[in-house]
């Protein structure tokens, strides 16, 4: 298992990480505006779960992606990535049929975490810029 | 004549979904080049790995959010929008 955690790039480590951050931060985020709201109930909370894990998890495991394709050559570098991308994209459109379809999740609590990484990635020059 | 009508929205919202979806092939095509093109940079230049990799990572997530994008709307499509607008017709004809 530690050997494992060894052979992941440090880049992709330290990205995810922050990814990660930056979803957990977010989602406590979400967490209050619904409990302003006063929408906020348990299937909130798994919903953002869910969501939140997804996201840092799909990011994750592009990461893990990136790595193996920089080292193929360029052809199946590019087709490695377009297989993943799609593996990943019905993963998540999979958790968010979930997130509609189950009654114990909040569907917009499992949608909008899916953005994270996304506004992460936003706020990130302005973090970049304070270090 | 009403059923009807709620046929012709259900197909609809399943047809937007799909035809929504198509959005999500672009993505992996902008991921697979920019992957192909990092390769070749790497290759030139081994001791830029990192900064190749965390670059790429980065555009790589931001690619990604049109796809996310597209599966948001199919979503809304699938399960928020044929109820809301069944609803619509419903209180249009007085039901």
């Amino acid at each position: 298992m530690l050997k494992r955690f060894d052979a992941i790039d440090p880049t992709v480590r330290k990205e995810s990480l922050y990814i990660a951050s930056v979803t957990g931060i977010l989602s406590l985020l979400l967490q209050a505006g619904f409990l302003v709201a006063r929408h906020w109930d348990y299937t909130v909370l798994l919903g953002n779960l869910l969501g939140g894990v997804t996201a840092a998890g799909n990011f994750f495991l592009m990461g893990i992606t990136v790595q193996k394709a920089v080292a193929k050559e360029k052809k199946p570098a590019a087709d490695l990535m377009k297989f993943s991308q799609t593996v990943r994209l019905l993963l998540q459109l999979v958790v968010a049929v979930l997130g509609f379809a189950l009654p114990c999740f909040n569907g917009y609590a499992v949608i909008i975490p899916l953005f994270f990484p996304r506004i992460g990635i936003m706020i990130r020059p302005f973090i970049k810029g304070k270090e | 004549m009403l059923e009807l009508a709620i046929g012709i929205i259900l197909g609809c919202c399943a047809l937007g979904a799909g035809a929504a979806m198509i959005a999500g092939i672009g993505p992996g095509i902008g991921e697979g080049n920019a992957v192909a093109a990092a390769c070749e940079a790497i290759g030139r230049q081994p001791e830029s790995k990192g900064d190749v990799t965390s670059t790429m990572l980065m555009g790589c997530a931001v690619a990604e959010t049109t796809g996310l994008y597209a599966l948001v709307i199919a979503i809304l499509l699938i399960f928020v929008a044929p109820r809301m607008l069944v609803n619509i017709l419903m209180d249009a004809v007085g039901k």
